[in-house]
């Protein structure tokens, strides 16, 4: 790697980056053949992190827009059943289904949640969005111990889902399909010996769940529920993780993706300006592919687009130059989000 | 996957295939704008094509059996497939046991894959028959000592069926391979809150066991973390345990001065004080002259933390200040 690599932001690189993925992919990314809208989400957001939202242009913008809301399942024409509503992740079983085997058309809430921030960084209204039909959507998958599903058709529950569903809970405006004390509860049952905190209870703490989990205390405003006590065991938890760049567990190897989990965490706990932000930056460099764009989770192995829209978010929330500031409980940008706010004004005065 | 190269020679396309010229298949709708658009190859596209066909059927046979497995080689992480499948095993009645055992050779394959570990689940919750969930995720825990999935799984199991026996012996094998494994540290957390109880007898055990480990590697901090987490069960807290404070001022006067020890000595301060015990030993210049130490010396890139804990006990510091002042005062 030059020196030049080491120093600054491959702009134009990433944002060709992005551009190939929302075109067309190799068939060795097969195994994301449900989840294409996260994908697009990675791509879509990262554009707009980069200041490079216009980079997609009208007919494109248009096109992503179309697609995504081609991709909401709507209630069930013959008993108006909403419990299936959301987004799917792709058109893999977009096919008119009989009776019996309705529910497998179904929603799935990270993709739900990733749809609508796309929608929101492209500019669109939602007002084609059935927002009663997802928030009921997202009432059908809490689970009696306060987590989420992310599907109707048989997926496990976790604290990813948790957030997927704070998160559409809060873009929709509406908590009625979200139980707060509940979830709260959950949360606080997965906060772990160490102060940080796991999937579910008891399992080990994790930099990316603890994210989730905070992030949906932050939009429930829950992070009240917390004790002094934690707040500051998390703080260190979380500011232990840093070794130059941050890994996800105590004694794991570092990972540009925990630049955003664990920086992000921190940042909603108002302690992020107390990490090492050279140190941070010269790791997810290091991490940067400066010829086609790019970054991966380690130094020199393969590029992704996740690793490459937490790398740029990451470097974002240390105020990095040439890049939006980003919302660190949602995960849009500032622009996006000004524009939901505009949204939220406009649900209020029709009701 | 591994096998895929050499049984791809004898493949035939489902639309070739006599047997299932019954079924008319149903290509993807990706509607008339699609983006972020995977070039599948034609295997993927002729099997998915069937495979939202007996969807739409819904056919349930044998045969189906045999196009989810083909699709599952695919993609193992599409959940409706899976799910689908698990409807088909229950219509058929089919005899579950190999399944765990397909199972188990796609969990090898994909060893962090969600839905694989689901359907494993599943399928145990089914049996009640969790006699296999150890071995297996043992396997995977050989491959991976760290990986989540087979952690959740296992707890699961270990969990829903009561398999606490031997699990002691599993960890503390896993810890003398690794000492620093997180993963492993938690599992015996999880067993000492869940089967052998936070006994005084266990605490003081938990304790020494913790403080072997450090010994033997001091800067780890799993061990560090997994000592603090012990001493949530003694009611005396980490700053009334003698034989913790006294084990950490071993360490400090034998020069060590790892960022661990050093917060865990400022958190024996911390606690000490707001007991209202604090020594000169164990006090706010004490905790405000390590992490000056930490900020200058020991763990630099934390440096700003430090000073942010530097700066409560100069607090309190102030506050005893005033209070001895107008003690005094109040004296005269
Ligand atoms: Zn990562």
């Amino acid at each position: 790697m030059s020196y030049e690599e080491g120093t600054h932001l491959a702009h134009r690189q990433h944002v060709k980056y992005f551009m190939r993925f929302l075109n067309i992919l190799p068939s060795s990314l097969s195994s994301h053949d449900t989840t294409r809208v996260t994908i697009a989400y990675f791509s879509v957001s990262g554009l707009d992190v980069l200041g490079s939202i216009t980079s997609v242009s009208l007919e494109l913008r248009s096109r992503i827009i179309e697609w995504i809301y081609f991709l909401q399942v709507h209630p069930n024409k013959s008993n108006g059943d909403m419990s299936s509503c959301g987004f799917q992740g792709s058109s893999t079983i977009n096919i008119d289904l009989d009776e019996a085997n309705s529910h497998y058309k179904c929603g799935h809430l990270a993709m739900t949640y990733t749809g609508l921030c796309i929608l929101l960084a492209l500019g669109d209204d939602l007002s084609r969005i059935n927002r009663k039909a997802l928030v009921a959507g997202v009432k059908a998958l809490q689970t009696p111990e306060g987590n989420f599903s992310a599907t109707l058709s048989g997926c496990e529950s976790d604290m990813r889902f948790v957030y997927c569903a704070a998160c559409i809970s809060y873009i929709l405006d509406d908590w009625s399909g979200f139980n707060i004390p509940k979830a709260t509860e959950y949360i606080l049952k997965s906060i772990n010996y160490d102060f940080g905190i796991a999937q579910c209870p008891e399992l080990e703490s994790h930099g990316g769940t603890t994210y989730c989990a905070l992030a949906t205390l932050s939009l429930t405003k829950q992070l009240d529920k917390l004790s002094e006590e934690q707040v500051e065991g998390l703080k260190r938890w979380l500011l232990f993780r840093q070794v130059d760049g941050f890994q996800g567990r105590p004694n794991k190897s570092v990972d540009t993706c925990y630049s955003f989990w664990v920086g992000a965490s921190l940042k909603i706990l108002d302690a992020l300006h107390m990490s090492n932000y050279g140190n941070n930056k010269k790791y997810v460099y290091e991490t940067q592919d400066c010829v086609v764009g790019g970054f991966s989770k380690w130094p020199d192995t393969c590029t992704d687009p996740m690793h490459t829209y937490l790398g740029l978010a990451g470097l974002s929330l240390i105020g990095e130059n040439g890049l939006l500031e980003i919302v660190p409980t949602l995960n849009i940008t500032n622009r996006a989000f000004e524009h939901l706010k505009a949204i939220h004004r406009n649900w209020a005065n029709e009701s | 996957m591994s096998e895929s190269g050499e049984s791809d020679i004898e493949w035939i396309f489902y639309k070739d295939r006599p047997e299932w010229r019954d079924v008319i298949p149903v290509p993807e709708n990706d509607g008339p704008n699609p983006v972020v658009v995977i070039a599948h190859s034609e295997k993927f596209e002729d099997v998915y094509d069937y495979f939202r066909a007996v969807l739409q059927n819904n056919e349930k046979s044998e045969r189906v059996l045999q196009l989810t497995k083909d699709a599952v080689e695919l993609n193992a992480a599409n959940y409706t497939v899976w799910q689908y499948r698990r409807e088909i095993l229950k219509a058929l009645g089919t005899d579950l046991r190999p399944e765990l055992d397909y199972v188990e050779s796609v969990i090898k394959q994909t060893p962090k894959n969600y839905q694989v570990w689901h359907h494993r689940r599943v399928l145990v919750e089914w049996l009640r028959d969790p006699s296999q969930e150890l071995e297996l995720t043992c396997d995977a825990l050989l491959q991976d000592p760290k990986n989540y999935h087979a952690w959740q799984h296992r707890q699961w199991a270990i969990k829903t069926f009561g398999l606490y026996d031997k699990e002691m012996q599993f960890v503390e094998n896993l810890l003398k391979e690794d000492v620093r494994n997180n993963s492993a540290w938690n599992q015996r957390y999880f067993i000492v809150n869940n089967h052998l109880g936070w006994s005084d007898l266990n605490v003081q055990r938990e304790i020494c066991f913790a403080m072997e480990k450090i010994k033997f590697v001091k800067n780890n901090e799993s061990a560090w973390n997994y000592l603090r987490g012990v001493l949530l069960h003694d009611k005396r807290g980490i700053s009334g345990n003698a034989v913790v404070t006294s084990f950490c001022e071993e360490l400090y006067k034998n020069k060590c001065r790892s960022p661990h020890l050093l917060s865990f000595i400022i958190d024996i301060c911390d606690e000490a004080i707001k007991k209202g015990e604090s020594s000169s030993f164990h006090g706010p210049d004490r905790a405000i002259e390590l992490c000056q130490a930490l900020c200058t010396k020991y763990d630099k890139i934390r440096c700003k933390y430090w000073n942010y804990i530097s700066e409560k006990f100069k607090k309190v510091k102030r506050e005893q200040e005033e209070q001895k002042k107008q003690d005094e005062a109040d004296e005269k």
